[in-house]
């Protein structure tokens, strides 16, 4: 599949995320309102999609009920396994929601280009993956309706939560966060909205995205606080990546379980989540490209360096893996190394094998930039991502409950078809407030886009003006044709 | 307020118009853009926002606040465990850190709002839709005995549409 983009002029190595992102065939800001405003109106496959993903989620809503009715017995916990399904789609949702404040924050603050076309996607990836996520210790809670006790407020049975706790640690982390990227999704739409109100000529329609857009009306001191405030939250944004899915990992590594008391498990999680959310992304973001045709937005330029990101992430991944198994073995402990023989190959090696293939050996395919600019080759390969990083957390919770000190303690854990319903419901869930996003609000930031497109001029600058400032970095693209 | 309101379709023509007004010192001006631009932010001089200030302000706050919520829960329910202190700070920090990122954060949005003066239940004087489009706009407050010299010169510098506003 061709871009229509063409590599930069003067660059020999076009694929090289900088700065000094551009989009050779978007010619004006007019365009690019027409053009994305236009991948709002709802088509045949749209509906289609939306239709199985409500089926897909109704069909958990369902199962979760029966689950009330019955009791937790219904899912496939059995002594000594009692974290199984949910806890491991809980982790797997997190993690999913890593990369879109990753590609949205910490890019943003690292000037990464790429960043631009697939950052809106990502967010609203991240808020839903979150929303999903949270739904996981409710549904693993026996009783459901009581999962409000694990927020500090004050009550008249005056208990409060041990604040030592890990899944209090969750409960604040969790919050946070979907609150923080919820904040930064909305914020970094009000100008896009204020596009769309001034487009739109329904009424009805009109009058909900004013009131969305706040009143918004593009001053240069709306932009001045606008750009501050959203630096300082990308700046906020930054450091909570990191802490969520490492507080996320304490629920493992503050508990004494082989395999799972370990160190090295913070870094490990943050980057198993950055690598399976950009999984996700291109999940995503590769149909959506196809579909809204917007393959001169998100180039192949993009998808190459996002590739890279993600070979990237893999090996650290793999590197984390094989530290593991080296603490291990060099630690003596026999429990331990019993633990990992296990995993790799005794009872759980048909999982630890679909992980290590799908997370460490496919990934390598990588290092091609023949298929790193092969959107096809990139979107299978997301798929495997996707499976190896739920099987990934699968292979950190069953064979660490299910292989602990005493042969007494072994067991062994087969989710049943509730377990498997509510797994489908919550791709359902994700999917579902996804598509009705993108029918809703444009999938890219018009006006982040406008800041690259080179606005018109009176006395334009040559091309080799503008090549030469860029190259020598004496401007940044947005300064292109200043006038002092 | 009364002041004159020019539409350009070019950027350096409106940054030049700007710098020509601010020499000649007439009112206040306001400029529509689609997308923030380094020359309007020469061109108009302005501070730097103060968000920085109402961030650092709410972070410390929030901090504070994460670090008291765990303590006075642990003062008034405590879980004695032989030779262990019963406020810790160390597991107490993934506390202050989350709701000092949750305080700044929203107080950063907020304090935006504040110092933007949005959210704004009607759209004042001067804004034309073509402002989130492809249009640059500004808007020179003027006395009606000052309008047509400040209609003249937008028009010099190239503006599509030049109108009074009230």
């Amino acid at each position: 599949m061709a871009t229509t983009a063409p590599p930069y002029p003067g660059e020999r190595r076009p694929n090289v995320p900088s700065v000094a992102k551009r989009f050779p065939a978007v010619h004006d800001y007019e365009q690019v309102d027409r053009e994305i405003a236009g991948t709002l109106r709802p088509t045949l496959g749209w509906f289609a999609a939306l239709g199985i993903a409500i089926l897909c989620m109704l069909i958990g809503a369902s199962t979760w009920t029966y689950q009330i009715h019955e009791g937790l017995g219904a899912a496939g916990y059995q002594p000594p396994v009692m974290w199984g399904v949910y806890i491991v789609t809980f982790v797997f949702w997190v993690g999913i929601g890593h990369a879109g404040t990753l590609i949205s924050a910490i890019l943003y603050l690292f000037r990464a280009g790429f960043r631009t076309s697939i950052y809106r996607v990502s967010e609203a990836m991240t808020v839903f993956a979150v929303m999903t996520a949270g739904l996981f210790p409710i549904l693993h809670l026996g009783r459901p309706w009581k999962f409000f006790y694990l927020i500090p407020y004050p009550n008249w049975r005056l208990i409060w939560p041990n604040p030592k706790s890990p899944l209090v640690w969750d409960v604040f982390a969790i919050l946070t966060y979907l609150t923080i990227s919820s904040t930064f999704l909305y914020v970094g739409l009000i100008p896009d909205i204020a596009i769309l109100r001034d487009r739109e000529k329904n009424k009805v329609r009109k009058a909900i995205l004013s009131q969305l857009a706040l009143g918004w009306r593009n001053s240069d001191r709306e932009w001045r606080h606008f750009t501050r405030a959203y630096l300082f939250l990308a700046a906020f944004a930054t450091p909570l990546v990191l802490s969520v899915h490492s507080v996320v990992s304490f629920d493992f590594a503050m508990a004494l379980a082989p395999g799972w008391h370990a160190t090295i498990f913070p870094p490990y999680f943050v980057a198993g989540a950055i690598f399976s959310g950009i999984g996700m992304v291109f999940t995503i973001s590769i149909p959506l490209r196809k579909a809204m045709k917007l393959e001169h937005y998100i180039t192949l330029n993009d998808l190459d360096a996002a590739a890279k990101l993600c070979l990237f992430t893999s090996m650290v991944v793999g590197l984390a893996y094989l530290t593991e198994f080296q603490v291990a073995w060099m630690s003596g402990n026999r429990f331990e190394i019993d633990y990992f023989w296990n995993r790799v190959f005794g009872q759980w090696a048909w999982a630890a094998w679909i992980m290590l293939i799908c997370n460490c050996v496919l990934p390598l395919s990588l290092f091609s930039q023949q298929l790193r600019r092969n959107p096809t080759w990139l979107f299978i390969l997301s798929l495997f991502i996707n499976l190896g990083m739920w099987f990934e957390r699968f292979v950190i919770v069953v064979p660490s409950l299910s292989h602990e000190f005493e042969p007494w303690q072994w067991g062994t854990y087969r989710p049943t078809w509730v377990d498997y319903g509510i797994l489908l419901g919550s791709f359902g869930w994700f999917f579902m407030w996804f598509l009705l996003f993108i029918r809703q609000l444009p999938v890219m930031a018009m006006s982040e886009i406008k800041e690259i497109v080179p606005p018109k001029m009176r006395h334009p600058r040559t091309d080799i003006e503008l090549e030469r400032d860029l190259t020598e970095g004496t401007v940044y693209p947005d300064d292109t044709g200043a006038t002092h | 307020m009364q002041g004159v309101l020019g539409a350009f379709h070019e950027l350096d023509a409106a940054v030049h118009a700007i710098e020509d007004l601010k020499k000649k010192k007439f009112g206040d001006i306001v400029v529509y853009t689609p997308t923030p631009r380094h020359e309007f932010e020469h061109a108009m001089k302005h501070p730097p926002s103060k968000v920085r200030v109402i961030t650092l302000i709410f972070g410390l706050l929030g901090v504070t606040f994460g670090y008291w919520i765990p303590v006075w829960i642990s003062d008034y329910w405590p879980l004695v465990v032989g030779g262990k202190a019963i406020a810790t700070w160390v597991p107490f920090t993934i506390l202050g850190f989350e709701v000092m990122v949750l305080v700044g954060g929203l107080a950063t949005v907020f304090g935006m709002f504040a110092l933007a003066h949005i959210p704004r239940l009607t759209m004042t004087v001067g804004y034309d839709p073509r402002f989130s489009a492809g249009h640059f706009g500004v808007w020179v407050e003027a006395a009606p005995d000052q309008a047509d010299q400040v209609m003249q010169l937008l028009k010099q510098h190239g503006a599509e549409e030049v109108r009074r506003e009230r």
